[in-house]
């Protein structure tokens, strides 16, 4: 389980009026209004270029590390705003944890990599242990790895360098995961395992899980949002956005012709 | 057994494929040839004189080359080598600090905080340094810290000058290490909640650090040899330096004034002063090597 903190009853983050806009006045998100409640899967679905990316990077102030956008709006964590004036985005993304197109495992062996997080706020030998034992169990790579903890984590595969990142991003126990593509870069079989320790992880914490593939979201998620030229056109139930979608533009994508 | 069976059967033109010239000529030509030989060729007579140089030294350095060649120091025309292989040792030691110093904060803020147009800047600068001719370097060392700041022909001055230098090598080493880390190992850590020093600490530099390790031998090794930035900044003292701010000797210098000296035996030490420098430049080359190779295994896979 995600530690020991009781599961909110209201939304985990909620985003009101958010906006990204590049230079030259130029809008990546208008205005996005948008729930995440607790133990929930969430896909974000939409065309190349329509702005997934911006979105889930911007709920954790990784936009921040590119220069020349600005942010409007608010993001809330547990009701506090994320971008307030006295929040530190350090803080902001210990809990909101990101998991990225490509594997992004770090030269180490496979235990620091999995321990980084807690490195980082120094915790204790015994806690960095069991946190990094329970993250591995929790993404689904410990039967794999559990022999060879000391071993680079480099010489590991795709597919588990991918549930490595996973893993060392619930070793600080985050209440929200961001993951951008996931399996976009790993082979049918390996995209089988990721897709299994999501479905795992969503009884947990809010997954928030960004594909270019309404297969997968059919597959994982319980809701659909979708994003499209830096809107959210509609949102919905999985079932019922692939079937009813509200929205001609929704209909165009799930049937592959936008 | 019927011959038709064996016969190739006649091929449609658009179906054979050698006689299809759409791709242009395809022969192992006297080019293709002339290449093939020509490579290990240039390669041959880059190594030869390089291993013909390592040889004569040898052979004019060894027969006279005792223990004593580095234990005692020179006397006039004969002696050992001992005074100017120290303070070879200690000018590189003072050198490599101050390129050190200079050259790796440089190459990081370079790499790491400035924005484009501002490393564009420092990056031009470091280039048009290293291009400065060494003598050059050795007079404005004269002019800087042997006259402006009063430290005369010494250690201290040497040294310094010496690691101005070198720090370009460092530099540009020290950047490129850490400007050529994968965006996406920065993107992640940040993104785990890494403050962005620590971001530095704990995943660059484990990464670069083997690059800049090696830029910095390499820097060793191209400043150990050096002379003219010493010529005017120190004196060939034929006793160790007893401080920073007393002349210290340098191999370097020795092969320069020995080969000048017309008295009998003063060639041979300047072939045992060469003998010396090649044996370090050759080490610190070795151990460039060892960490590339080292490195090499540690981060196969990182930078795909
Ligand atoms: N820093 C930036 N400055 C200006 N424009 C940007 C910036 N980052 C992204 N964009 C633009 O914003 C739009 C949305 O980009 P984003 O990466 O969020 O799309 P995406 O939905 O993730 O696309 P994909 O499915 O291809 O990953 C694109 O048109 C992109 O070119
Ligand atoms: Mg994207």
């Amino acid at each position: 389980m995600s530690g020991a903190a009781p599961v909110p009853s209201g939304p985990v983050v909620a985003v009101e009026k958010l906006s990204v806009t590049a230079r030259g006045n130029r809008k990546l998100l208008d205005g996005i209004d948008l729930d995440f409640a607790p133990r929930s899967l969430t896909a974000i679905v939409g065309p190349s270029g329509c702005g997934k990316t911006t979105f889930v990077r911007s709920l954790n102030r990784m936009t921040e590390l590119t220069p020349g956008l600005r942010i409007d709006g608010r993001v809330l964590y547990l009701g506090q705003n994320i971008y307030g004036r006295s929040v530190n985005p350090v803080v902001v993304r210990r809990r909101m944890g990101m998991v990225f197109q490509r594997p992004t495992v770090f030269p180490m062996s496979v235990f620091e990599n999995a321990a980084f997080g807690l490195r980082l706020v120094r915790a204790s030998e015994d806690e960095v242990d069991s946190a990094v034992t329970e993250a591995l169990q929790r993404a689904g790579l410990w039967e794999e790895v559990r022999a060879n903890l000391d071993g680079p984590a480099l010489a590991l595969s795709g597919g588990q360098q991918q549930r490595l990142c996973i893993a060392r991003a619930l070793a600080v126990r985050p209440r929200v995961l961001l993951l951008d593509e996931p399996t976009s870069a790993l082979d049918p079989a390996a995209t089988q395992r990721v897709e299994a320790t999501l479905q795992r992880l969503k009884e947990e914490i809010v997954l928030i899980l960004v594909t270019h593939n309404v297969a997968q979201a059919a597959r994982v998620s319980d809701r659909i949002a979708f994003l499209h030229s830096g809107r959210l056109v509609e949102v919905g139930a999985t079932g019922e956005i692939l079937e009813r979608p509200r929205e001609p533009l929704t209909m165009q994508f799930i049937t592959g012709r936008v | 057994m019927s011959g038709t069976a064996l016969a190739a059967p006649a091929l449609a033109a658009s179906d054979d494929l050698r006689r299809d010239r759409s791709g242009g000529v395809w022969r192992r030509t006297w080019f293709d040839r002339i290449v093939g030989w020509a490579l290990p060729l240039t390669v041959l007579v880059a190594v030869i004189p390089i291993l013909d140089l390592a040889y004569w030294i040898c052979v004019r350095a060894l027969p006279s080359f005792t223990l004593a060649t580095l234990t005692t120091n020179p006397s006039g025309a004969g002696g050992g080598l001992y005074a100017p292989l120290v303070g070879t040792l200690e000018i590189l030691l003072l050198a490599t600090t101050t390129a050190v110093a200079f050259g790796l904060i440089g190459g990081l803020v370079t790499a790491e905080y400035l924005d484009e147009a501002g490393a564009g800047v420092v990056r031009v600068t470091a280039n048009v340094m290293a291009g400065i001719p060494s003598i050059i370097v050795g007079l404005f060392g004269f002019l800087a810290f042997v006259l402006a700041f009063g430290w005369g022909a010494s250690l201290a001055a040497a040294g310094v000058t010496l690691g101005v230098f070198m720090t370009p090598y460092v530099f540009r080493a020290t950047d490129l290490a850490y400007a050529s880390i994968p965006p996406h190992i920065r993107e992640a850590a940040l993104g785990s909640g890494a403050r962005p020093i620590q971001y530095l600490l704990r995943v660059a530099t484990p990464i670069a650090l083997p690059q800049v390790l090696s830029g910095v031998f390499l820097a060793m090794a191209i400043g150990v040899g050096e002379t003219a930035p010493l010529y005017l900044t120190t004196s060939a003292a034929a006793i160790p330096p007893s401080g920073l701010f007393v002349p210290a000797g340098a191999l370097s210098l020795y092969i320069w004034e020995d080969f000048q000296n017309p008295l009998p035996g003063a060639v041979h030490i300047a072939f045992e002063a060469a003998f010396l420098l090649l044996v370090i430049v050759v080490g610190l080359n070795v151990l460039v090597r060892l960490i590339g190779q080292r490195a090499r295994r540690r981060l196969e896979g990182l930078f795909q």
